[in-house]
């Protein structure tokens, strides 16, 4: 289709100067010592009509004198047919053509302006662009879609890796990655393989650590227990029972910190099948044993709240509620525990009467080591910490409201179960 | 009663030994697994006190051959294990390997002579025919009571609570395990009519200083006469 249309559009660039050229060149009369030139007025109109441009024409004589025509037209330099030249102002293609007069021959020059040719340049020049820029947004589609599929295994593995826990150090899945990152996997596995066991390597120096210092502990208590069961002094025994005291703190402490390190993320904790109703249950008597020293009524409301989760710590954290409870109410005070599931959700939760937490202080009794100035006893501030960090690495959010009967209802809900 | 302690700390093993000899016991210490295997296949000892975290041959170990010798088959030692580790695999591999109790370091020491005390009575009362707690007397085989040498008339299912309770001093009772072990005596019962027979119970025995303490909204527990 370009291709007729640039026929046509060439056809009807020549045609008017071609026929302009043999109807000029046919007017020429040849007297004895001169050229005469008859156009009739008429065809010289039709000769100089154009829809777009204006037509020009120029006749000499062999000799080189004017005959007719737009003197100044400018001929093509030397033995050249065509050119190109301003005339009057305007950009024009002129055509020099010898035409038979007489014995030898007349030139005769064509001009015209160049409307329709750079017409003719514009539209192929639009036509074969249009093409090409359809082939380049194609391309630019076709590269897109594909370079997006092309990357998709990378964005898979990155989407898995941002999915990730802080916890989670298992070495990345290579066989879905592209070739090309294979190394970088790999790269990234062995860095994971690192991390996983100097995480492991700290836990079992906790353990041990803990485990280390258990037993002196245990001799201490043994040996304070023993010697306040000796009949002394007044004011010594007043000092073992600091003693005491600082023994007992100094296990509890031993054991919270193990309890934090267990719970921090990347601690490789278990996930077994618990029922918090059976794990308060089995806990109980040692609850109780405490409660019945501070003379507090401990109850309990155990329902079936089934999960998956580390027992350890679980227990860990149930304790340390207990143990905050019995720790900060008065003689006399109830403490209950409970367990179960609320809106679909298992829970468990320590409720007390005792003096509460005042709403301004909730935000910073979960800090480690924080105490509520003013509080009484002998705390480390890591117990409501640790039960914080119990319950987030289980994914579960921990909660502070207040009791129904004056105090605090402080608990952890769990997302599934 | 002649105990055994295996524990290689010194000042820990030192501490019980004193403890439990003020309990009037007889009290034997190695701090050796290998001593304590030997010991115990030459004499009787009424209940072993084991640390797991023992130099060369672990606690679990000593446990598997106190287990495995023959006296031990005819009357088996109670084992109290301690340990200074809480893994839960160390408490299940324990009691799967016969141990009777389980105690984490540190403990405090009336909760260990509480629960040595409450081994030695259930092994002693292990196919005795006679139940004793302070001035109550249970005589199983012709199911009569007496408190303080005076005949006690107790109702069919207020004997069988007290036995349950009896069987576990200083430990709490659920309601549920009260009503599972009293169910065999025919028609279902409730949590309520449980507490109809303990409240009977307490007024018959808390005048002897017999006290059944509730743990509300979980069960009983038969305090330790004093």
């Amino acid at each position: 289709m370009a291709g007729r249309s640039l026929r046509a559009h060439l056809l009807r660039l020549l045609l008017p100067p071609i026929a302009a050229l043999l109807a000029l060149g046919s007017h020429v009369r040849v007297g004895q010592t001169e050229y005469r030139f008859d156009l009739p007025p008429a065809v010289e109109q039709v000769l100089r009509t154009d829809r777009f441009d204006s037509i020009y024409y120029r006749v000499t004589s062999p000799a080189g004198l004017e005959i007719a025509g737009d003197a100044a037209l400018p001929a093509p330099p030397g033995d050249a047919v065509a050119h190109n030249t301003t005339y009057q102002g305007q950009k024009v293609r002129v055509v020099s053509v010898q035409a038979p007069c007489g014995r030898s021959a007349c030139n005769v020059l064509v001009g015209e302006t160049m409307v329709k040719r750079e017409q003719l340049a514009r539209d192929l020049l639009l036509q074969s662009l249009f093409p090409d820029f359809l082939i380049a947004l194609a391309t630019l589609v076709i590269v897109w879609f594909g370079v997006k599929r092309g990357l998709q295994p990378l964005a898979r593995l990155s989407e898995e890796i941002k999915a990730r826990s802080a916890g989670d150090l298992r070495a990345i899945d290579a066989a879905g990655a592209p070739e090309e990152t294979r190394p970088l996997v790999g790269a990234l596995n062995g860095l994971l393989e690192e991390v996983s066991a100097a995480s492991r390597k700290q836990q079992r120096f906790l353990a041990d650590a803990a485990h280390q210092l258990r037993t002196p502990l245990a001799g201490l208590q043994a040996h304070t227990e023993l010697a306040l069961a000796q009949p002394m002094p007044d004011a010594c025994r007043a000092q073992l029972e600091q003693v005491h005291r600082a023994t007992i703190r100094t296990a509890r402490l031993a054991n919270q910190l193990l309890a934090l390190a267990r719970a921090e993320p990347g601690a490789r904790s278990s996930s077994e099948n618990i029922n918090l109703k059976d794990l308060a249950g089995a806990e109980a008597e040692t609850w109780v044993r405490q409660s019945l020293a501070r003379d507090i009524d401990l109850g309990f409301e155990l329902e079936p709240a089934p999960l998956a989760g580390d027992a350890f710590l679980l227990r860990e954290a149930l304790s340390n509620l207990v143990h905050n409870a019995l720790e900060y109410s008065n003689r006399g005070a109830r403490v209950t525990v409970r367990t179960g599931r609320r809106d679909g959700h298992a829970f468990l939760e320590v409720e007390d009467d005792g003096p509460g937490i005042a709403p301004e202080e909730r935000a910073h009794v979960l800090e480690r080591f924080y105490r509520v100035p003013g509080t009484p006893g002998t705390g480390s501030g890591l117990g409501l910490a640790i039960v914080r960090e119990i319950a987030a690495s289980h994914a579960a959010s921990m909660f502070i409201a207040d009791g129904s009967t004056g105090g605090c209802r402080v608990g952890i809900t769990f997302p599934h179960g | 009663m002649r105990l055994l302690i295996v524990e290689d700390d010194a000042p820990l093993a030192s501490g019980l030994q004193r403890i439990l000899e003020a309990e009037g016991h007889a009290v034997d210490v190695t701090p050796r697994g290998e001593d304590a295997v030997a010991a115990a296949s030459h004499e009787k000892f009424d209940l072993v006190i084991l640390d797991i975290g023992l130099p060369q041959m672990d606690g679990f170990e000593v446990l598997r051959r106190l287990r495995g010798t023959a006296a031990d088959k005819t009357g088996p030692t109670p084992v109290l294990v301690l340990t200074a580790r809480d893994a839960v695999d160390d408490r299940v591999r324990g009691l799967d390997l016969g141990a009777d109790d389980y105690m984490v370091k540190p403990f405090a020491m009336p909760e260990l002579t509480a629960r040595v005390r409450a081994l030695l009575r259930r092994s002693q009362a292990h196919g005795g025919p006679r139940i004793t707690h302070g001035p109550l007397m249970l005589d199983t085989v012709a199911r009569r009571a007496f408190l303080r040498n005076e005949p006690l008339e107790l109702a069919a299912r207020e004997w069988a609570v007290l036995e349950v309770l009896l069987a576990k001093v200083e430990k709490i009772v659920s309601k549920e395990s009260i009503i599972q072990a009293v169910a065999g005596w025919g028609d279902d019962l409730s949590p309520n009519a449980i507490e109809v027979y303990v409240s009977r119970l307490r007024s018959k025995l808390e005048p002897a200083g017999i006290r059944i303490r509730t743990v509300r909204g979980f069960g009983y527990m038969l305090e330790e006469f004093k």
